[in-house]
């Protein structure tokens, strides 16, 4: 791993936890009446007349209702306070609440809502990936250990797994499941519909692997020592695929954070109120809307800043070619 | 043909009926939801006789042959939802979806095959790194992302329809349909063939590098060969084999990519379709499109592995 | 000199094109009913296409069969009624019958037919086509959508036709809606359907699938083709009966394109880049208006305010003793509750956010879009939090562990479910708001979005706790939605086809709403239907909440648009629409 994205990591990580842990500034599904499509209210510095203050806000006053304009109040800045109510920042006055990221078409805060559904979508996905990695390393390493009969029956559903429109069978999958769920219970269902449909490809991996380590020396060897076979994958196999799961773990998360998201979105996965970036990207998919509130989008903005995060962090580094090539070739 | 390359295409043809046989059974089973009725209000014996006509009211398995028979005659049955038959929904929808699926496709290799070379026969400079870091933005930005901000992006400036499938009127002349198509085509093709070409310029670059590595090309090196004849002849047509193999995943890909970007760009083909047949509880016409969905697969798939069993003789043998 | 001359040319010009800008830009008048015809002065309006989009398809031609929007248009565009009522005004026109007299105290009516009138295929229109289509309505292998809209103190109308011009109809009992009862009912072609009513084959008749050929019909136009999935397209009926004021045939339009687009986004899309005239259903959304607002200023299309809607949503509970029980019955099914729930909601928050500001508060079925009918009524609680909790303690639920939520007498919390309409924003979003807003009187819901076929089947299997939907009536007249009123009505959604009625306020709606459509006063009628709607307000099986302002928008090609506040808003008169060429 370079120096370059062991710091995308550590950053990605950090701001990860930040936007997970952190104590929202309302409650996700509180609307305020006269906030829809409110826009996002920007910390400043400086106020009207020059002056350089405290981080304050100047509160939003609706204009036009349907039309949805709304201007600043700027005779009245509100500071940002530090920890309030358990809010990391927080302004509201009595005109109305603080919106950093705006409303959305309920009057529902975009940020708090982002920062809720972060801990949903990452989440699912994070676990997602995580149980897909342990049933392909476990298969992977069975089929590759043991050969023979298992091993093909084993390979034979990684190869159908593989070609399955993935997208089509989760989403039959869901279908037939009950219309009521909490989201507790659609967490996991989705969960476990993911690892399912992301096992195959580290299993594949991990099984040629295996196969390979098997037959060198020290496995051999430790089989001859009478060493049992649980033993041989663990110390001695296992640690050979690190590398391969870390470049699996690039991939599955990514995908399942868009999963995720394009489950929700069509209305498979998480519910409306739940605040899944998936959900909440139902409202940010028609033109007019997006036009008017392109803030609405944020969530897209979030999946894709975490999709690369992952991509450059864990990702497979570009080798280059072989030395042999020369550079500048023309 | 060699006899080992027809047992080889033989047993691909098989495994990718197989393949259609359990996607389109499993959906049938699956989606055997409840199924809806007609307009709301209808009297419920009318709903009844409707079911009965449809054969919704049998046992399962009884059901499950009666569809079977009438799927190999190409007889899906009839949406509960459209009124239809569902094959004739599917042939006009799969006609849209696989417009937009190769119109991708052609993007996705047209960009991605330059930028696999470049980056993979080349250490550094400026156009590799902004090559890879283009790559990588690009593999961050999903089909639903990616047509959600062409959305924006087309509402915002107005150069380009926002979504929504052509209306050619009937009179249109031939140029005249095919610019517009192309115009509407626009940002779905974008959206679902740009993250497309990212995945294709990673095979792409890791292909190239294979080959490159091969002691042949170090030879040719030694002998002299020009740099960039040596990439573009001879690495080059080396490394389409494992591209090419790839396609098969990357129609996979397409479909289920396809099917963020119909919902969200209003593009009416297979994917969306299907999304309205689960909406609807429409059992025969979810069913149908699972169907479709994995024929167009296993046509993929056996395409790439035929060509690549063309191109590569060692694999009929290794498979 | 000649510097002076062009001056003055590109002045006359741009002269011209400010005035052509002007007339185009010159905004509607919702509610003026021009006759129709052009005033004197304004160009031609005969010719011309125009392209609107429909969100359904017809599954058959057959409109005695089929209850959708796409059937209801399609007969409007291709067949004609008796007498018709005049969407905007109101008032019961003469149309295929030219007049009418009443004798029996309304128990008979004696209709001229016009003479001269002649299907497409050239065989004139006769009295035996009337008595054969209300044949075919009553048929009892038909089971016709609109035959049970059609009774008259519960039995089917009866028709004499004494010659080739005159029909009789006669009245079980009189009925203060006349003959508005049969504005519904298509003259169908007897020569062309005769062998299929008598081989009981009626309801295969008109399929889809045999094609647009067979089907005829008496309205301004013909079905002249369908590509399944695309578009329908209507060519000028050469043969329609009536003419404008100035004596020119009509339709004006020579061809109408109804392009089907199921997708709401897809339509909006459509409509703002112009590819559309006008939309059928066509509503603009509350997140859209900003957008059309400001094509309407920049020229490119139109807007009309339609009025308040008609047609309201609504959120009804589960009634039905079908139901499987359930240990929340003891409180679901308490009319406490149900008052408790409509009083816990803030009408103005879901005005504001949902339909951002363009809708108007209600609380029962008639909206004050219906100006005759409605009566103003509200329920003893509006909107009052802590009554709301009493009432809600009446039917048993308390916050028994402190926590600010409500459970029942055996301390499970207070949860239900509403279904609603997936894919509809403004039903979802108004299901939100009353999820967070209950969430506050103490109750958790829990939403769920379902297809309307899949809501329907769970709605007729009674399987449901709370339903939000909305249904059409295109009537405004009360007496003719029975359906809704009547314990035994189809569109009785809380408990629908009742043998008997099953609680005793609904058998005083029952007889309050009889008695109602045997009234012949107006006042009468609207006294007793304020009362019916009374006692609605104090069972509340169903709860209204808001009624959205309707703005409809038409491209600036549009001529003779009358918007009447039903749907379809402009193709109820589609043979007066003309379009600038």
């Amino acid at each position: 791993m370079t120096r370059l994205s062991r710091g995308a990591l550590g950053l990605a990580t950090a701001a990860l936890t930040l936007l997970v842990a952190a104590p929202t500034p309302h409650t996700a599904g509180q609307q305020f009446a006269d906030f829809s499509y409110a826009p996002p209210m920007r910390p400043r510095v400086i106020d009207a007349e020059g002056h350089w203050r405290w981080p304050f806000i100047y509160p939003l006053r609706l204009v036009d209702r349907i039309e949805h304009r709304f201007v600043e109040d700027r005779t009245r800045p509100v500071s940002l306070r530090w920890w309030r109510d358990g809010a990391v920042l927080s302004a509201d006055s009595p005109e109305g609440p603080w919106l950093p990221l705006g409303g959305d078409p309920l009057g529902r805060d975009v940020f708090s809502r982002l920062l809720k559904g972060a801990r949903l979508s990452l989440g699912v996905s994070a676990v997602a990936a995580a149980g897909a990695l342990l049933l392909g390393t476990v298969l992977g390493a069975l089929a590759g250990f043991h050969g023979g009969r298992l091993d093909r029956i084993l390979m034979r559903a990684a190869d159908f797994v593989l070609v399955l429109p993935a997208i089509y069978v989760v989403i039959v999958l869901r279908a037939t499941l009950p219309l009521v769920l909490s989201t507790a219970q659609i967490f996991w269902t989705l969960t476990a519909v993911l690892a399912l449909a992301g096992w195959p490809q580290p299993a594949r991996g991990v099984r040629a692997i295996v196969r390979s380590e098997r037959r060198q020396e020290y496995a051999e060897a430790a089989v001859a020592s009478g060493a049992g076979w649980w033993r041989i994958l663990h110390r001695h196999l296992l640690p050979a695929t690190a590398g391969f799961l870390r470049v699996q773990v690039s991939l599955l998360l990514p995908a399942f954070i868009l999963a995720e998201a394009t489950l929700s979105f069509v209305g498979f996965g998480f519910a409306e109120p739940t605040p899944s970036w998936g959900v909440m990207l139902q409202d940010a998919a028609q033109a007019g809307v997006i036009l008017e509130a392109p803030w609405l989008a944020a969530p897209a903005l979030a999946i894709a800043l975490c999709v690369f995060a992952v991509h450059s962090a864990l990702g497979r580094a570009y080798p280059g070619p072989p030395s042999h090539v020369r550079d500048k070739t023309s | 043909m060699a006899p080992g390359l027809i047992r080889y295409v033989a047993r691909r043809a098989g495994s990718a009926a197989v393949l259609v046989l359990v996607v389109s059974s499993a959906a049938l089973i699956l989606s055997r939801a409840a199924p809806p009725a007609d307009a709301f209000g209808t009297d419920p014996a009318v709903l009844a006789a409707d079911r009965h006509r449809l054969g919704l009211d049998r046992p399962l398995p009884e059901q499950y042959l009666a569809w079977l028979w009438r799927a190999a005659r190409l007889d899906f049955g009839e949406s509960l939802h459209f009124h239809r038959p569902v094959s004739a929904l599917i042939r006009e929808r799969a006609g849209n979806t696989a417009l937009l699926g190769l119109s991708a496709l052609l993007v996705a290799t047209l960009l991605g095959l330059p930028m696999g070379i470049l980056t993979g026969s080349r250490r550094n400079g400026p156009a590799v790194a902004a090559t890879r870091t283009l790559s990588v933005a690009l593999l961050s930005v999903p089909p639903l992302i990616m047509s959600l901000l062409l959305l924006l992006l087309a509402a915002r400036t107005g150069w380009l329809p926002a979504g929504g499938l052509p209306d050619i009127p009937p009179d249109a002349g031939w140029t005249g349909s095919v610019l517009t198509t192309m115009r509407y085509l626009v940002l779905p093709t974008l959206a679902l063939g740009l993250p497309m070409a990212a995945s294709i310029e990673r095979i792409q670059s890791d292909a190239i590098r294979t080959a490159l590595a091969e002691p042949c090309m170090a030879a040719a090196a030694a002998r002299g060969v020009p740099a960039h004849r040596i990439v573009w002849r001879h690495a080059l047509r080396l490394s389409l084999g494992p591209v090419l193999a790839i396609y098969g995943i990357i129609i996979g890909a397409a479909l289920s990519g396809s099917f963020a970007v119909e919902v969200v760009l209003s593009w009416s083909g297979l994917g969306q379709l299907m999304y309205q047949a689960l909406q609807a509880r429409d059992t025969y016409l979810a069913t149908g499109c699972a169907a479709a969905g994995a024929v167009c697969l296993a046509i993929g798939i056996f395409v790439t592995d035929v060509a690549a069993a063309l191109l590569d003789p060692r694999l009929e043998r290794a498979v | 000199m000649a510097r002076t001359v062009r001056t003055l040319l590109i002045c006359l010009g741009l002269a011209a094109l400010a005035g052509g800008y002007l007339l185009i830009r010159r905004p509607m008048s919702p509610t003026a009913d021009h006759a129709a015809g052009p005033a004197a002065g304004d160009p031609p309006l005969r010719g011309g296409t125009l392209t609107v989009s429909l969100r359904s398809e017809p599954g058959t031609y057959n409109r005695l069969i089929d209850q959708s929007a796409a059937g209801e248009l399609l007969s409007l565009l291709t067949q004609a009624p008796l007498v018709r009522v005049n969407r905007v005004t109101d008032t019961l026109e003469p149309w295929l019958a030219e007049s009418w007299t009443t004798t029996d105290a309304g128990r008979t009516y004696m209709l001229r037919l016009r003479q001269g009138i002649t299907f497409p295929d050239g065989t004139p229109f006769t009295s035996a086509d009337v008595a054969f289509s209300f044949a075919a309505l009553y048929d009892p292998r038909v089971n016709a959508v609109l035959a049970h809209d059609t009774y008259a103190g519960g039995k089917p109308l009866t028709i004499e036709t004494p010659d080739p011009f005159t029909v009789v109809v006669r009245l079980a009992v009189p009925v203060a809606a006349g003959l508005r009862l049969i504005d519904s009912v298509p003259m169908l072609p007897k020569h062309r359907l005769q062998a299929a009513l008598d081989a009981g084959t009626f309801r295969d008749a008109w399929a889809v699938a045999s094609g647009v050929k067979g089907i005829s019909g008496l309205g301004p136009f013909e079905l002249t083709g369908h590509s399944a999935g695309q578009r329908m397209i209507f060519a000028r009926n050469p043969r329609y009966w009536r003419r404008d004021a100035s004596g020119s045939a009509l339709p004006y339009l020579d061809t109408l394109t109804v392009v089907v687009l199921g997708d709401q986004n897809a339509e909006a899309l459509q409509m703002q880049q112009g590819a559309l005239d006008a939309m059928v259903n066509g509503e603009i959304r509350p997140e859209d208006v900003v957008a059309f607002r400001r094509l309407a200023a920049q020229g490119s299309l139109r807007l009309v305010e339609a009025g308040v809607s008609l047609d309201p949503n609504l959120l009804w509970f589960n009634l039905s003793p079908s139901r499987r029980a359930d240990p929340r019955d003891a409180w679901l099914r308490h009319r406490s509750f149900r008052q408790g729930v409509s009083c816990a909601i803030d009408r103005d928050a879901v005005v504001n956010t949902v339909h951002l500001g363009a809708a108007v508060p209600i609380y029962g079925p008639v909206t004050p879009g219906n100006k005759t009918w409605y009566s103003g009524g509200r329920p003893a609680c509006t909107y009052d939090a802590a009554r709301a909790r009493a009432l809600f303690a009446e039917a048993g639920l308390t916050d028994r562990t402190g926590d600010g939520m409500l459970e029942d007498a055996a301390g499970a919390p207070a949860r239900f479910s509403i279904v609603t309409h997936q894919g509809h924003t403004v039903r979802q979003r108004t299901v939100s708001v009353l999820q967070e807003q209950l969430r506050l009187a103490g109750l958790t819901v829990d939403v769920t979005g379902l297809d309307p076929g899949a809501l329907f089947e769970r709605w007729s299997r009674a399987d449901y706790d709370a339903i939000y939907f909305g249904v059409q009536a295109s009537a405004t007249d009360p007496a003719l939605n029975p359906q809704f009123w009547l314990s035994s009505g189809n569109f009785h959604f809380w408990n629908p086809r009742q043998p008997s009625p099953s609680t005793e306020w609904e058998g005083r709606l029952d007889d309050l709403f009889r008695q109602q459509a045997g009234a012949t006063s107006l006042p009468a009628r609207q006294r007793l239907m304020a009362d019916a709607e009374r006692i609605l307000l104090e069972e509340l099986p169903a709860i209204y909440f808001v009624a959205p302002k309707v703005t409809l928008a038409t491209s600036t090609r549009v001529r003779n648009a009358r918007p009447a506040p039903q749907i379809p808003q402009l193709l109820w008169a589609a043979d007066t629409l003309a379009a600038v060429r």
